[in-house]
């Protein structure tokens, strides 16, 4: 039946783990936000490489200077620092604590829809429930208390982020879990006494992946937006660290004097949610473009 | 379909007896009925957990008598404030005071002012609802029309410009489109307020930022649905009896495409009260939002407690009504639940 493909895309094309060896994806979004990922992490090695903490010290006589100047790279903020390379070591930070937010949403969010669509009876009622009812919290507040309390700093946040943020992910992969736990090849591997544990991690989760790629990538960007949210707010990373809300925060108060200030993290978070999101839709669109080309 | 939605409004606190004999001639309205229902327990659940989680957050972080007590409190106004606050009973025994206070809506007064927390809280919410009121309908208006154009015809040129640019716009999170619009309209122009709540003109900028993080969004959605529905069938047989572009397009898939958007603006109004936070203290805005992060920032944990209960409610109101909305406007699923 798949020999009767009809579009002229005679391959489908590669998905999840295979992508990086290939250059071209067959999705212009995906090509493009992975090249722009790809930047991103090159100027995330670069920090690491060449930043040092001489070039992050001020230099208090050439404050809120522009770049045409001839002053830093990208201008200087309040204090003189160079922006540039403020921005630069502002990826571990954002990128950092995001990134393992993202971690532990996509783990905990799978896990659990994985266990409320296997057992029938209480326990996915309290799972339905729970998740349920985390959705309706409203989560930047929640967040807000939370790090009020406990204290900012990096895993504080990126703990928090990813302990209250899971449950959407979980209620997508329980609906499509269920959908493919009453497929045969699973009723087969249990007629053949596979392991509860085998069947959904290693028969049902491969089938996962395109779904759980998918959210990972919006989360991605979804938690990004949120830790520079709340830094912004004061309530994030550590008041000094060159995290981009941080910045944004420090630029409120010479918008008129230094806009530049603003661009250059609100540049950096903006290309960094632009490429998770091409990487999303990307992906999801391969995935689509894949099924239509099977059942065909 | 109206009837339904009435019946099922009008009836929720009628109880049970009335209900028992309804349910016999209307199996829809039972539908509803057991929905409600399952919500109405979940929102106790969230309530519960919210509220514990508050609780022992606030005990575990610290002596919450040192906190009211401020930096100057001896030994003597702590016993005090613990004996007036009942911190010295058992903690399990303040648990259930709080939670029976709670279901009352009373967490006490607010620290900063000696004013009831949960009134302060009502006092806020007009002005949140004003700006998110605001924002949802600018967002409805304007991604409504907008996806419908963009998705009517999607491989022309300026079409594809125009959904690219809407892409953009949606990795652009609101705050930094707040922090723009004050740069150019009220920094360089001068045109428009950016600080607090002076009337229709300081409107204009809260609410587009609010907008902006929700419009895109909304957008695409609408836009990929009606491109979906120009391509079914009932489309073709309709423009073969002649229909004319435009009301293939604003009749007939609009509608269709409508029903896919839902459940995104449902989960969008959920998001609002909540999410208006940052754009609230970016522009200064009296609401609910900044009245929460200045309480957090001083520790005025009564009025903190109150303002994400009332918001737990109306989130969980919202999702509800979400629900009702579908089965108003998807005749399938009204007919198979009849």
């Amino acid at each position: 039946m798949s020999t009767t493909v009809t579009t002229p895309a005679a391959k489908p094309p590669a998905l999840g783990l295979r992508l990086p060896k290939k250059l071209a994806t067959g999705s212009t979004q995906l090509d493009i936000g992975i090249v722009l990922l790809t930047l991103v992490v090159l100027a995330l090695v670069m920090q690491e490489l060449f930043v040092t903490s001489a070039m992050l010290d001020g230099n208090l006589s050439k404050r809120l200077r522009w770049s045409g100047d001839g002053v830093g790279i990208l201008g200087t903020d309040q204090l003189g620092r160079d922006l540039f390379y403020r921005v630069l070591a502002g990826f571990p930070w954002s990128l950092g604590i995001s990134g393992v937010a993202v971690v532990m949403v996509a783990t905990i969010g799978t896990f659990v829809g994985l266990i409320g669509a296997w057992y029938t009876g209480w326990v996915r009622t309290v799972v339905l429930l729970g998740v349920s009812a985390i959705i309706a919290m409203p989560f930047l507040v929640l967040a807000l208390v939370v790090i009020a309390l406990i204290g900012r700093g990096f895993w504080p946040l990126s703990l928090t982020m990813g302990g209250i943020a899971w449950p959407a992910i979980s209620r997508v992969i329980y609906a499509e879990s269920r959908g493919l736990l009453t497929r045969e090849y699973v009723l087969a591997a249990r007629l053949f006494g596979v392991s509860q544990w085998s069947i959904l991690f290693g028969h049902v989760l491969p089938g996962l992946r395109p779904t759980i790629l998918v959210m990972a990538a919006f989360y991605f960007a979804t938690l990004l937006i949120i830790e520079s949210a709340l830094s912004f707010l004061g309530l994030g990373a550590p008041l000094n660290a060159p995290s981009w809300g941080n910045m944004l925060s420090d630029s409120r108060q010479y918008l008129v004097n230094a806009p530049w200030m603003m661009f250059v993290p609100a540049g950096a978070i903006c290309a960094s949610v632009i490429g998770l999101n091409l990487v999303g839709d990307g992906v999801a669109e391969l995935s689509r473009r894949r099924a239509r080309a099977v059942e065909v | 379909m109206t009837d339904i939605a009435k019946d099922a409004k009008v009836a929720v606190p009628a109880g049970a007896a009335g209900s028992e004999r309804q349910v016999e001639t209307i199996p829809v309205f039972r539908r509803t009925m057991d929905q409600v229902k399952n919500r109405v327990i979940e929102l106790l659940c969230l309530l519960f957990f919210v509220s514990t989680l508050l609780f022992f957050l606030l005990r575990l972080t610290g002596d919450p008598a040192a906190v009211l007590a401020g930096e100057t409190g001896d030994q003597e106004q702590l016993a005090l404030i613990r004996r007036q606050y009942g911190l010295d009973q058992p903690l399990w025994y303040q648990y259930f005071v709080f939670l029976f206070k709670a279901i009352q809506f009373d967490f006490g007064n607010s620290l900063a002012n000696a004013q009831s927390a949960i009134g302060l809280v009502f006092e806020r919410l007009p002005t949140s609802f004003t700006l998110v009121g605001i924002a949802f309908t600018a967002n409805l208006l304007i991604s409504i029309p907008a996806g419908a154009w963009l998705g009517s015809r999607p491989d022309r040129t300026g079409r594809k410009l125009a959904a690219t640019a809407v892409f953009v716009m949606q990795g652009i999170p609101g705050y930094i489109v707040g922090l723009l619009l004050i740069q150019v309209f009220a920094v360089e122009l001068r045109w428009l307020p950016s600080i607090g709540n002076q009337g229709p003109l300081s409107w204009i900028m809260p609410a587009t930022t609010v907008a902006s993080f929700q419009a895109p969004h909304v957008l695409r959605v609408i836009s990929a649905n009606v491109a979906e529905a120009m391509r079914e069938d009932y489309i073709r047989t309709a423009r073969a009896n002649g229909a004319s572009f435009s009301v293939l397009l604003w009749r007939h898939a609009l509608k269709n495409a409508m029903l896919g958007a839902t459940a995104l603006i449902g989960a969008q109004v959920s998001f609002l009260l909540g999410g208006s936070i940052i754009t609230e203290v970016i522009f200064a805005w009296p609401g609910l939002g900044r009245l929460m992060v200045t309480s957090v920032q001083t520790l005025d944990f009564p009025v903190v407690q109150a303002a994400v209960f009332v918001i737990a409610i109306f989130v969980y109101t919202a999702i509800m009504l979400t629900d009702v909305v579908f089965i108003m406007i998807d005749p399938r699923l009204r007919r198979q639940r009849a």
